[in-house]
């Protein structure tokens, strides 16, 4: 209910709320579709790059906006801490379930793709809800966690963009995964936002394509899925906890 | 009989103010044995007292006296140092009017973000919406932006969503220092109400008349100790006196 409402406050000020998360990522994917496909013509290794890209930016979109707002959620509601009283985890749950709601935006241009480029429906397509779950937690997780940190050091601000900068290129958005040693891409698949986007692209673009896309299945061969799993369910559990031992203390620190 | 609601015993609170805030990475990093040195500011020192079912409670003192930390602390905001705060039945979740009001949004906009935020469930908001209005007498302003409120007005909206919440012991911080006389009449008829509801009110405020009018107990802060506890106009008195000297 209250995250109904703060939905409702983001978009409240401006008269283009709602088209501009569409615009952002849309023009990222044609600036880097561009170079990466048309210059370095990344788009020959597969029939289905620019949807493959266009749903990476998109995913990453979903993972760096709910990060970033509900680390600085805490702060920018700074009054509400302090003279209300009620459970503090709604303000971030808010915020990410703000980048949530955009994100769903997003994910109807991606489907306009996706149909675009006449690939069949399927009943397996709802494995993508779970996927999606998992990867809502994991980012709620992050999300607590940095909110906590924070209300401490303002200067994660800086960190937490760096790091988006980073995670943005350590994670096969613009480039295959099948590009990277098998080192760097195990590496790579102990994030859980790279497994959930391999197993999204794997289940709706590749299916009668295996060789084309490699999932965490594949590259942990015993463990397989469980590991980035586990560390997305075990980020979210640290979250939860760290943000309840802190929050006595937000009112009077934030 | 009456029985207290309200328990606070040997209760202080101290923040630490550092001198010069350390609050990001690098002077951490930089500077790891340099240590702040911090000015401890006791808020509150050993505070005691109890507030009996339905009792108009008043809070009075000087700036900085910790008549807000105590709300604060018995709201639950923050949380005291030492001592212990028992209370007995649901408070109110706010300690102050308007809080989450956005000044670009309508009126009607606002009544239903702040109810939300004060714990009224969609429907009782649309039942209470038309009396939310009618009492605060802004009837004409519905689709108005906040921003175009006076201040008066803005507290009157406040007030009137405020009152729909269902408690039985209602904390605020300052509230009659705007608005009109009229309303101020309608917020002491809906103070009475609350006395013959039996609902406990603790109210932080300058304004000794109120007190003087209403309040059956007084107590008066003085650096975060308990300077003077009792009958409204004794207490007032006290305060007045001071001021005086």
């Amino acid at each position: 209910m209250i995250a109904g409402s703060e939905f409702k406050l983001k978009y409240a000020g401006s008269v283009f709320g709602y088209a501009w998360s569409v615009a952002k990522p849309l023009a990222l994917f044609t600036v880097l579709y561009l170079v990466f496909a048309r210059i370095f013509k990344l788009g020959a290794i597969s029939d289905y790059y620019a949807v493959s890209l266009l749903l990476g930016i998109v995913l990453f979109g979903l993972f760096s906006d709910a990060t970033s707002l509900g680390m600085t959620s805490l702060v920018a509601r700074e009054s509400l801490l302090r003279k209300l009283v009620f459970p503090r985890l709604v303000i971030p749950m808010a915020a990410t379930i703000t980048a949530g709601l955009t994100f769903l935006v997003n994910l109807m241009v991606v489907a306009g793709f996706v149909a675009w480029e006449q690939v069949t429906p399927r009943l397996d397509w709802l494995l993508v809800i779970p996927l999606l779950v998992e990867l809502y937690s994991f980012t709620l997780g992050l999300a607590l966690i940095l909110a906590t940190l924070f209300v401490r050091f303002r200067d994660m601000g800086q960190v937490w963009e760096l790091g988006l900068q980073l995670l943005f290129y350590a994670s096969p958005i613009i480039y295959p995964i099948g590009f990277l040693p098998p080192f760097a891409r195990d590496l790579v698949f102990l994030n859980p936002f790279t497994q959930v986007l391999q197993d999204i692209r794997a289940l709706v673009l590749y299916p009668d394509l295996p060789g084309n896309t490699i999932t965490a299945g594949e590259a942990f061969e015993t463990f397989g899925r469980l590991i980035p799993i586990g560390i997305a369910a075990a980020t979210l559990v640290i979250g939860l906890l760290l943000f309840k031992r802190e929050e006595p203390w937000f009112a009077e620190r934030v | 009989m009456s029985r207290p609601v309200i328990d606070v015993s040997g209760v202080s609170k101290a923040f630490r103010l550092p001198h010069e805030r350390r609050t990001t990475l690098k002077e951490h990093v930089l500077h790891p044995f340099h240590r702040t040195t911090y000015e401890v500011q006791q808020a509150l020192d050993d505070v005691s007292f109890t507030v009996q079912e339905g009792e108009f409670f008043g809070i009075i003192g000087p700036n900085g006296s910790g008549k807000s930390t105590l709300l604060k602390i018995l709201a639950g905001i923050y949380r005291q140092d030492s001592g212990t705060v028992r209370v007995d039945g649901r408070l109110s979740p706010f300690i102050e009017l308007g809080v989450g009001f956005n000044p670009e949004l309508t009126a009607r906009d606002n009544v239903r973000i702040n109810g939300t935020l004060l714990g009224l469930g969609k429907a009782e908001l649309e039942d209470r919406f038309d009396a939310i209005f009618e009492f605060a007498g802004l009837e004409r302003f519905i689709d108005q932006k906040l921003k175009n409120f006076s201040s008066g007005m803005h507290v009157r909206l406040a007030y009137s969503i405020a009152i729909q919440v269902e408690f039985d012991v209602l904390l605020l911080d300052e509230v009659l220092a705007v608005g009109d006389a009229e309303f101020q009449e309608k917020c002491f008829a809906t103070f009475l109400g609350f006395r013959d509801q039996r609902k406990t009110i603790v109210l932080v405020t300058h304004g000794v008349e109120t007190l003087t009018e209403l309040a059956d107990c007084v107590l008066l802060l003085r650096a975060g100790r308990v300077e003077a506890l009792g009958d409204a106009p004794e207490v007032v008195a006290r305060y007045q006196g001071q001021l005086v000297v």
